[in-house]
């Protein structure tokens, strides 16, 4: 099935001018356009506001963001590269590899925001609980699960969909939170960056996953369709209980499990299955979902480095532009 | 339903609910009302300090400390009530939640622990009118009544500061000049910090500056160029902040032709070393026309050392027109020139606009070609609206002065096209907001900075800008950028240019001075008046004659009669107007922001202090929406072009942004340059991009996502 370099077919190189899915194209020239380093984002601008937050509030958002960390840890080490031998097009691999290093790059972000707000203690034992949290490892032995080598290609795809857009934004939801209320507005620069490009990763692997399923027989396709709820559901208590755990302090649980519904909703419309949450129950606070999209945002220059700006495409001026 | 939202909603949530479509496609208009109130219920309301009546709060607020006594004591107190009394029969209301938020965030008078409101708008209002005043009652008033109907507002460092006690300067920003010493260098590090400290932005010129690799002392390799220099200015501004109210900002501007130019743009680069990377510095590139030309003809461009420049012409490369002198620069073999390509140069401009939005652009020949001073414009802001004269200082040893030079701060103010529309007298709002920009002038002396100080005394430079067009334009039923707009826009500044000079002619004749350098001008040879008194500069068009129906404009016999009584009695403000970008006081003020388009029907403001808020359009309706096309569908070419009308009137510069799909190319940036370039448009401000979520990954029924 294949079309490319593997252990028995001639080796082959890409050519990017013979496309099989014009979609590899499209979503690699977002990715790529998309690309940043945490260095761009002023983080040194929220130490002022780093200390406004309580000690609960400051832990409370170490421990957030230790449990991004583990996540994109294991998309970029496991996850993209798991699913590289299922790839159904040379130009789907190049794309994963891609996704593969932005994970990385996450990763690396939240070390960021540690080393710019907080004590290295703090940060130690955040990792700490990160380890010996039940809930979170529960999920990520969740995921990784569907990731061994013997798994099923299309369920690898089902649990990474659910990965970039379901589980991830029980942490997501901190920061969106700080910046409405004007708190580490840069920080959630850097997240907004992330949601950028979680939500393409998310929105490709869907969209390779329906490819998966237009070649599988109805029985076959029952059968991914069933397990993608009964891991949502498995996933979904887990995630209670997770957010539970971190946000009753605050008083925001009912909030970020709206928010929850709402997320596993938009990951099954990336699988093209229909919403589990009746829309009531996935309301969320509007402040929180206007947050999350970072277009054309009019950020005061001075505190900010805003996150709309893009690589962009190079094209040499030819003479009739320069005719005055 | 809002009601019942409005019972388990915050003012943010409220707030938010602008940017998210109701069922039927609508904009939430009334939820941002809703937000509005409840911000004031919940939480404005409850934490006001109350007094029972006027007095005892102007004793309170004088006795501890939060307003300066002088400003009170030079009015009797019956006076005061007087005034007081006017200014809350208005009975103000912030129409938006963001102007509220915004006001009650970051510029009303608090209690220390910075947990209680110590004043409303009115107060505010009242407290900058009788600074500004100086004890003059009927101009008390009308600054008051000027500022408190929207018609005239000042810019933030007047409005947030006038009237308190402790507080920092009154001036928006101001301009420094390095030269190639270390004295220059390390005395303009001091000014940075000094001028930070007391709020409001820095710009300085490096062009001077001797590039990497050139000798020191006559050895060679031995300069480190221009971005150490950037690295710890940098560092500079984000140690100085005013009282923490305002994040301290700079920017430097570089020539094109200078050798370090591709290092300098270079530090925006998205994959930049972290030893080199600029973040939070703001730069600025001075093109030349004949970069233009040898672009045009794909031939390389020069740059050449300053240093060598300096010692053949004896003056700083800042002084030399590139343009004028390039081939006699090329053949000069003593001048030490590396070569790029001039093409390639400008699609590394666009690349880095692309990555970061930066470098502003100020197209040199043009800003010297209108300017109307003598003398030589070197470098612009950290808004690219200033473009003043300067002179270079020389230093002793010990850091003296040996020769003080000038250096350039700018006051400025803005008015709300629509509401000075609405006002009907476009000849004494002008005059009261020239008097209050006058005002702050002669309020200010930074003895920090003597070279400022000195250049503010002897020029009383302001800056008078606008907002608002585009809410205007809307309001009107007319397009932006449509012929009736840019017809609008080319009669609305002339006028405004010709009571600008008469009221700063009416002041020479008070104070019976003019600024310094009067005689040299334009303004006094009369030649800058011949344009007005040449043509007319009146609405033709039927539709745009109808808006100014009942509005009194000048005659070019006005014109000519003004120009007589210029020549006689000259001017006391060598510069008068500067358009602005006005980010925070159009929000306060419900204006568009400056007399650019609207960026969104919806806009998601972000600042360090007030996190993300939503602000809708001014005059912005579910019925009109259509004459609310964004700046990203209108274009650069409208834009240009409307700018190009207002630029012919302005004396100084307007901060112009051009905006972008990220779709778009770095040949696209190149062709709105040239254009701008070929319109006679004097600078170019921030480069900003819209990119639109990927198909399938946007937010649902989200106002601004959508196209």
């Amino acid at each position: 099935m294949k079309d490319n370099v593997s252990a028995r077919a001639v080796p082959r190189a890409i050519n990017w001018n013979r496309l099989q899915d014009d979609k590899d194209l499209e979503v690699w020239n977002r990715l790529t356009v998309n690309f940043w380093l945490p260095e761009k984002v002023p983080l040194s601008n929220d130490v002022q506001s780093w200390a406004t937050l309580t000690e609960e509030e400051r832990t409370l958002t170490i421990r957030v963001f230790t449990g991004l960390t583990l996540l994109d840890t294991i998309q970029n080490s496991v996850g993209a590269p798991a699913m590289m031998p299922d790839c159904l097009t040379p130009h789907e691999e190049s794309v994963l590899t891609n996704i593969a290093f932005m994970e990385a790059v996450h990763a690396r972000s939240y070390s960021s925001i540690f080393s710019t707000l907080c004590s290295t203690r703090e940060v130690d034992e955040a990792f700490r609980w990160s380890d010996e949290n039940p809930h979170l490892q529960a999920k990520a032995r969740a995921v990784l699960e569907t990731y061994a080598p013997e798994a099923d290609p299309l369920k690898r795809k089902i649990a990474s969909v659910f990965l970039e857009s379901f589980l991830f934004y029980s942490g997501f939801y901190l920061p969106m939170y700080w910046s409405s209320r004007a708190k580490l507005t840069n920080t959630a620069d850097l997240i907004r960056l992330i949601i950028r490009d979680e939500a393409v990763h998310g929105y490709y692997i869907g969209y390779k996953f329906q490819r998966g399923m237009e070649l599988e027989s109805p029985e076959r396709r029952q059968e991914l369709k069933d397990y993608a709820f009964g891991l949502l559901f498995e996933l979904y208590e887990i995630e209670s209980r997770y957010t539970e755990e971190l946000y009753d302090g605050i008083g925001l649980t009912e909030e970020v499990k709206a928010f929850l519904h709402y997320n596993a909703n938009k990951a099954l419309q990336n699988l093209g299955f229909e919403a589990l949450f009746p829309p009531e129950a996935a309301e969320v606070n509007p402040a929180i979902l206007a947050a999350l999209s970072p277009d054309s945002e009019n950020h005061d220059f001075f505190s900010g480095s805003g996150s709309s700006y893009v690589i962009g495409r190079a094209v040499a001026t030819e003479d009739d532009d320069w005719d005055f | 339903m809002l009601d019942r939202l409005s019972e388990t909603l915050d003012y943010h949530a409220l707030n938010a609910m602008l940017n998210l479509y109701d069922d039927e496609g609508h904009i939430r208009f009334d939820a941002d009302r809703m937000a509005a109130r409840q911000y004031f219920l919940q939480h404005v309301n409850q934490n006001t300090v109350f007094f029972h009546s006027l007095d005892e709060k102007l004793d309170y607020l004088v006795e501890e400390g939060y307003y300066e006594a002088e400003v009170l004591e030079a009015y009797p107190r019956a006076f005061l009530q007087q005034i007081w009394d006017a200014a809350f029969k208005k009975k103000f209301r912030f129409p938006t939640f963001l102007g509220a938020f915004k006001y009650y965030t970051s510029y009303t008078l608090k209690t220390r622990d910075g947990k209680r409101f110590l004043e409303r708008y009115e107060d505010r209002v009242v407290m900058v009118a009788l600074a500004l005043a100086r004890g003059d009652q009927d101009l008390a008033m009308s600054f008051m009544e000027e500022i408190l109907s929207g018609r005239f507002q000042p810019a933030t460092p007047t409005f947030l500061n006038a009237g308190k006690k402790s507080r920092g300067e009154l001036i928006s920003c101001f301009l420094l000049r390095l030269e190639d010493n270390m004295e220059s260098i390390g005395r303009g590090i001091n000014s940075a910090l000094q001028l930070s400290k007391r709020g409001g932005g820095v710009a300085l010129m490096l062009t001077n500056i001797r590039e990497h690799g050139a000798p020191i002392k006559g050895i060679e390799n031995q300069s480190s160029g221009v971005i150490p220099i950037m690295k710890l200015l940098e560092d500079s501004f984000s140690y100085a902040n005013q009282l923490g109210a305002r994040q301290g900002a700079g920017a430097v501007y570089l020539n094109a032709h200078h050798p370090d130019i591709l290092r300098f743009l270079d530090t925006k680069r998205e994959n930049a070393d972290e030893k080199i990377r600029i973040k939070t510095l703001s730069l600025g590139v001075v093109i030349p026309d004949v970069t233009f030309e040898l672009a045009k003809r794909n031939e390389p461009m020069y740059l050449f050392s300053p240093h060598d420049m300096e010692k053949i012409y004896g003056v700083p490369f800042s002084e030399i027109s590139v343009t004028e002198k390039y081939d006699e620069m090329v053949e000069d073999k003593r001048i030490r020139k590396t070569k790029i390509n001039a093409r390639s140069f400008f699609q590394t401009l666009a690349e880095i606009q692309f990555e970061s939005g930066y470098p502003y652009i100020m197209f040199e020949d043009t800003v010297n070609r209108m300017n109307p001073i003598d003398g030589r414009i070197t470098m612009s802001n950290l808004c690219s609206e200033i473009l003043q004269v300067n002179e270079a200082s020389v230093y002793n040893e010990d850091l003296s002065y040996a020769h003080m030079g000038t250096d350039i701060s700018c006051n400025l103010g803005s008015l709300n096209i629509a509401k000075t529309m609405d006002g009907r007298d476009l000849g004494a709002t002008v005059e009261a907001a020239i008097r209050s920009l006058t005002a702050v002038s002669e309020m200010s002396a930074i003895d920090a900075v003597p070279s400022i100080r000195k250049g503010n005394d002897e020029s009383h430079a302001i800056g008078l800008g606008q907002m608002n067009l585009h809410g205007f334009l809307a309001r009107e039923r007319i397009h932006y950028g449509s012929p009736e707009g840019v017809e609008f826009t080319s009669v609305y500044f002339a006028t405004v240019a010709y009571h600008a000079i008469r009221a700063s002619c009416a002041l020479a004749k008070e104070r019976g001075e003019s600024f310094k350098g009067f005689e040299a001008s334009d303004y006094a040879s009369g030649v800058f008046f011949d344009k007005y008194t040449e043509r007319d500069w009146l609405p033709e068009s039927e539709r745009v004659t109808q808006l100014f129906d009942g509005i009194t404009l000048p005659t070019r016999a006005d014109w000519a009669a003004l120009k007589a009584d210029v020549m006689e009695h000259g001017l006391y403000n060598r510069n008068l107007q500067a358009v602005p970008p006005t980010g925070s006081i159009s929000y306060i003020n419900n204006s568009t922001s400056s007399i650019h388009p609207i960026v969104s029907k919806i806009e998601i403001r972000k600042e360090g202090k007030i996190g993300r808020v939503y602000y809708p359009a001014a005059y912005m309706t579910n019925d009109n929406l259509e004459y609310y096309r964004d700046a990203y569908e209108i274009g650069p070419e409208a834009l240009i072009e409307t700018y190009a009308a207002a630029t012919e009137h302005v004396d100084q510069g307007l901060s112009l942004t051009l905006f972008f799909p990220a779709e778009a190319t770095t040949r696209d940036i190149n062709r709105a340059q040239i254009l701008a370039w070929k319109k006679g448009i004097k600078t170019i401000y921030y480069v900003r991009l819209r990119q639109t979520a990927l198909e399938g990954t946007e937010v649902e029924g989200c106002v601004s996502c959508t196209l």
